[in-house]
């Protein structure tokens, strides 16, 4: 059902990850994770290690959050995000790279699973691991369903990476593919035990071909390598569940009402690191690529969250001249970044430059009612009608009716339009007052 | 100062296939049709569709500079695409100031009164030729021998073959088609000179993907459907499948008219009732109308009808049941 | 022929009637009992469907008036007193006067004085743009330039100065129903008290960064120092999150505050005649000399 086919451009896909070295101060954010802001429990003047922890979860869906690097903590102030907007930072001064006690910074790999299974929630909760495929939600309330939801029965494990010009999720499965394996086996084992997919998209033969290598030397019993077809947005959740499982995810509701989890690639291997070597989250990879970069100056690196992204911009060899706008992530859901200067987080993906002419909007022309946005919804929506609809103002019935809170903003429809009509804009604002409503009747409901 | 950062909501990125891209595509899948009809009928067939297309394109550049007083919408050439249907819906022959008028109605009152692209209700060309067609039916239904640069010896002049069903009787009308009029002049308007290489073009926006075959091949379904039962009932009141589905404006009106964007359904199955509601008054005009063709009535009317087939016809949304 | 005439006559006649009929038995079956008052003030009300009222429209605003016990919760903003009354006086109520207002711009961020730091360049919406981010200028609280206000306007009243990039509001044309403070995301357009002869003061601004950072953001920002807090003298202006606000409730339109501003974010609205500013300050210095002896005998 629906998606589109950008050129895939993964022009770093080649690029062998590289580590970047520490910058001389790191900001490390306390809302890098959807839910409640970290707290921070570090004061100004604390000496810090690598891998401790600097704030704890501020409630139940959020996470805990460690020092990427060992030095003096400078402040604990507001700074702006990537976007403009102010979030309280740890701003540590850096003096080196001395971990903290009982962590294993060994590169062997330990295949032996633990046996308790709150030992391992309870490591991952420590850890800070959240989802980093994009919604950065706290990986201990994913696999810990809520008492009464329906038992996992598939744990899919997303190497779909179909944003073009992302390559660290590829790389991560040429280079760690059996740390990758454990952590889908450790994650199997919490969940009670569902059949396992490991999700590549077919684009990515060798990567397919690597992990099925691992999993043949692992010999993990009821784990697969799933291909999928090349298609934006298939690393999406509901459509992953849709094409893995033929099962279709309610409005509103999580994947595991069909019984099914979703966890990105570099997930599972944080999710192993954590488990296994008690290593907390705090390095990522990044890719810097863009359409304005010569073929040399693509790059995948392993960061420390908190570096600024001025700092990899620089350290990659500056903004190139012709960049018109530079994006944390992918082309098609990343972030215009607003500041430069604002800090990578854990679910940094990318840094991406591309040309004026290609990303400028188009000017908008009239709606020719093709129907492309329709076919291009990966969410059965009709794009066009629901801008129609929001642009008449006080349309929320039908806008409901016509299922605008479904929207997942994955941006198949401005993508696909051929007269330029800003339609995810529009609709995106349908979504929200859409939501607004509902939420409000919900709420309505509770108090009856 | 150097410009700045450019800063929007995702997606950053966009398809390159713009309107132009579309209409572009239409052009290019009407060129071999368009070639054979100048090849055909000759000097005169250009000139007529020379004059439609600079006339259309003209009239929409004038509407928007001097009554919208907006930016020029010509660049996007759908009035290019409105030009050569309507001279390709024209008798071969026809005068050159009515050309004009029928580009008039065209563009200036089935397009531009409504809004301009995407707000029109009606297909601007066929409203075009139906207006011609009242108003001149003497000139509209004078088929003029082909004189072109390739001889055809099977031409029809005078009547076409619909026409003259009524005259020679459906039987032996029917006698005179076969699949062999898939490759030569049928006689009728320009356009519908040669059903192959209008399917050729039409082939060609499906494959790359610029329409869904869907309500052609339910115009031809339904035409064939309904064509198949009159004619087993009575075969010299009412001509075959093949006969209708070859002669007269389907081909051409099933292909490039009824599956415009702006005037037909969004929805894949609401295109299947649109062609089912196009094939059936097409043939309810051929069997039983004062008209020996239907086609431009048919889409005309069912254009009507797709405001309403848009609020019935709805894709799944996901999830829901 | 006469004859075909004749019928065609009598069975069209027929038809109109048998039809008029029927329509008549329908209305009948399917009219409304409403009070007439209803009809009766919604004749008198502006009839501009612009929702001021914080009803649907003019016909809703008639009929919870005519349900309502007093008009206490009634007022239109477009017809103002003058129409209050004319309702008061069908409904035999009270009239609740109200003074009349206008809206009232709070932000001066010019392009001028406000440097752009990055390129907006999605959908024309100051709502859309606002839940992205701050905006194309450091100052995340000031004015988008998109136009929603003016879109929200059923009046004309508003129009987008390309030259400044804010929205000029027209106060002949204003008629205070609100519709602008609602569209805009960032709260800039308040209504406000429209004063004798028109005469106000605004705090032209709403920006609660710190000083330095208000001051970098714009060069018209009211940096919170509080030059007006401190010589107002009739208590009208509070200072919160680094921002003062007039109170036009007790300000006495002194124009002392407008004097004394370092960034010239109060303006004086409507006054005949341009401030000077020397001699209000020299006022300024006077009374406070004054008070010095005052204190030190």
């Amino acid at each position: 059902m629906g998606g589109v086919h950008p050129h895939d451009s993964k022009f770093a896909k080649d690029c062998a990850t590289e580590v970047l070295p520490l910058p001389k101060t790191m900001y490390v954010s306390m809302a890098q994770h959807l839910g409640a802001p970290a707290k921070p429990v570090v004061a100004v003047g604390d000496s810090v290690r690598t891998g401790q922890l600097i704030a704890e979860p501020g409630g139940f869906i959020s996470a805990a959050v460690h020092s990427p690097c060992s030095g003096k903590v400078k402040a604990v102030a507001p700074y702006a995000d990537l976007s403009g907007r102010m979030v309280t930072h740890v701003v540590i001064d850096v003096e080196g790279d001395e971990w903290a006690d009982g962590i294993d910074t060994s590169d062997t790999l330990i295949t032996a699973l633990p046996e308790d299974r709150q030992f391992i929630l309870d490591r991952i909760k420590a850890c800070g691991v959240v989802g980093l495929g994009g919604a950065t939600f706290p990986t201990h309330v994913k696999l810990n369903p809520a008492p009464g939801s329906p038992k996992a029965e598939a744990l899919l494990v997303n190497g779909s990476e179909c944003e073009p010009f992302l390559t660290s999720d590829y790389r991560l499965m040429l280079e760690r593919p059996k740390e990758i394996l454990v952590g889908a086996a450790i994650m199997q084992k919490v969940l009670g035990g569902p059949k396992c997919f490991i999700c590549i998209e077919d684009n990515k033969p060798e990567a397919i071909k690597v992990m099925d290598k691992a999993l043949q030397e692992l010999g993990f019993a009821d784990m697969v390598v799933q291909p999928l077809k090349k298609k934006y947005p298939q690393g999406g959740e509901k459509q992953l569940v849709d094409a893995v499982m033929h099962r279709q995810v309610g409005s509103g509701a999580l994947p595991i009402s069909v019984g099914a989890v979703v966890q990105n690639i570099t997930t599972s291997f944080a999710v192993y690191e954590a488990v296994q070597k008690n290593k907390p989250l705090v390095s990522n990879i990044l890719t810097v690529t863009g359409d304005c970069l010569p073929a040399d100056r693509h790059h995948n690196y392993w960061f420390r969250i908190g570096m600024p992204l001025s700092y990899v911009a620089e350290y990659a060899g500056g903004v190139p001249a012709e960049a018109g706008k530079i994006i944390s992530g992918g082309p098609m859901m990343g972030k215009a970044v607003v500041n430069l200067d604002a800090a990578t987080v854990k679910g940094s993906s990318a840094v991406l430059y591309l040309k004026r002419e290609t990303t400028k909007r188009w000017q908008e022309g009239a709606c020719i009612r093709c129907g492309r946005c329709a076919d291009a919804c990966p969410m059965g929506l009709e794009p066009l009608l629901l801008n129609r609809l929001y642009k008449a103002g006080d349309r929320l019935e039908e806008l409901e009716k016509y299922a605008a809170q479904d929207c997942i903003e994955c941006g198949c429809c401005l993508y696909s339009c051929p007269a330029g009509i800003p339609l995810l804009d529009n609709v995106r604002q349908a979504k929200q007052q859409v939501m607004g409503v509902i939420k409000a009747r919900a709420a309505a409901a509770k108090n009856k | 100062m150097a410009e700045t950062y450019l800063i929007t909501p995702n997606p950053h990125w966009h398809s390159p296939v713009s309107t132009k891209r579309l209409m572009l595509d239409v052009v290019i899948a009407l060129c071999p049709a368009v070639i054979a009809s100048i090849l055909f009928y000759g000097w005169s067939e250009l000139a007529i569709l020379v004059v439609s297309v600079a006339s259309c394109v003209l009239i929409e550049w004038a509407v928007t500079k001097f009554l919208l007083k907006k930016p020029s919408t010509i660049g996007d050439l759908s009035a290019v695409v409105t030009g050569i249907l309507l001279g390709m819906n024209l008798p071969a022959g026809i005068p050159l100031w009515i050309v004009f008028i029928g580009a008039l109605v065209a563009i200036g009152v089935a397009k531009m009164t409504f809004g301009g692209l995407g707000q029109n209700v009606f297909n601007p060309a066929i409203t075009g030729r139906v207006f011609l067609l009242v108003s001149f039916p003497a000139q509209m239904t004078t088929w003029p021998e082909p004189h072109g640069f390739i001889p055809n010896v099977d031409a029809f002049s005078g009547a076409t073959l619909l026409g003259q069903v009524r005259l020679i009787g459906a039987d032996k009308a029917d006698a005179l088609v076969n699949l062999s009029t898939l490759f030569r002049n049928i006689g009728g308007s320009a356009g519908e000179v040669s059903a192959l290489l209008l399917l050729v073009g039409w082939l060609y926006l499906c494959i790359r993907k610029v329409i869904k075959p869907w309500i052609t091949l339910s115009i031809f379904a339904t035409v064939a459907a309904i064509a198949a039962i009159f004619h087993g009932v009575n075969p010299e009141m009412y001509t075959g499948p093949l006969f209708n589905l070859l002669t007269g404006g389907i081909v051409l009106g099933a292909c490039f008219m009824a599956t415009d964007y702006v005037t037909s359904p969004i929805n894949s199955w609401g295109g299947v009732l649109y062609g089912f509601g196009i094939g059936f008054i097409v043939m309810m005009i051929r069997y039983f109308g004062s008209y020996p063709e239907g086609m431009s009535f048919a889409i005309l009317f069912m254009n009507m009808t797709v405001p309403l087939i848009n609020m019935a016809f709805h894709q799944k949304v996901y999830g829901r049941k | 022929m006469t004859s075909t005439l004749i019928w065609t006559i009598v069975i069209l006649s027929c038809l109109g009637l048998l039809l008029a009929l029927l329509l008549y038995l329908v209305a009948q079956k399917f009219k409304v009992e409403e009070d007439p008052r209803i009809d009766e003030i919604e004749a008198v009300l502006p009839g501009a469907n612009c929702g001021g009222c914080g009803r649907a429209g003019c016909r809703d605003f008639a009929s919870s008036a005519v349900a309502a016990p007093n008009l206490d919760n009634h007022f239109c903003p477009v017809g103002g007193n003058a129409v209050m009354e004319k309702v008061a006086a069908i409904l035999g109520y009270e009239v609740v006067k109200k003074a009349p207002q206008v809206a009232v711009l709070r932000c001066n961020g010019t392009c001028a004085a406000r440097p752009k730091v990055n390129t907006y360049d999605g959908v024309k919406s100051c709502r859309a743009e606002a839940s992205l981010y701050g905006g194309e200028t450091l100052c995340t609280f000031g004015c988008l330039g998109q136009g929603d206000c003016v879109a929200a306007c059923s009046f004309g009243a508003l129009s987008m100065d390309p030259e400044t990039g804010l929205p000029v509001i027209d106060e002949e044309k204003c008629t205070a129903c609100g519709s602008c403070v609602k569209a805009c995301p960032k709260g800039l357009i308040e209504l406000r008290n429209q004063g004798p002869r028109g005469m106000r003061m605004v705090v032209v601004c709403r920006n609660q960064d710190k000083g330095p950072a208000a001051k970098k953001a714009c060069a018209n920002a009211c940096i919170g120092c509080g030059l007006c807090f401190k010589t107002c003298q009739h208590e009208a202006i509070t200072l919160e999150n680094n921002l003062a606000y007039i109170d036009s409730g007790k300000c006495k339109l002194c124009r002392e505050c407008e004097a004394v501003c370092p960034t010239g974010a109060i303006h004086g609205i409507n006054f005949p005649k341009p401030l000077d500013k020397d001699a209000v300050k020299e006022r300024i210095a006077a009374r406070k000399k004054a008070s010095a002896e005052e204190g030190a005998k």
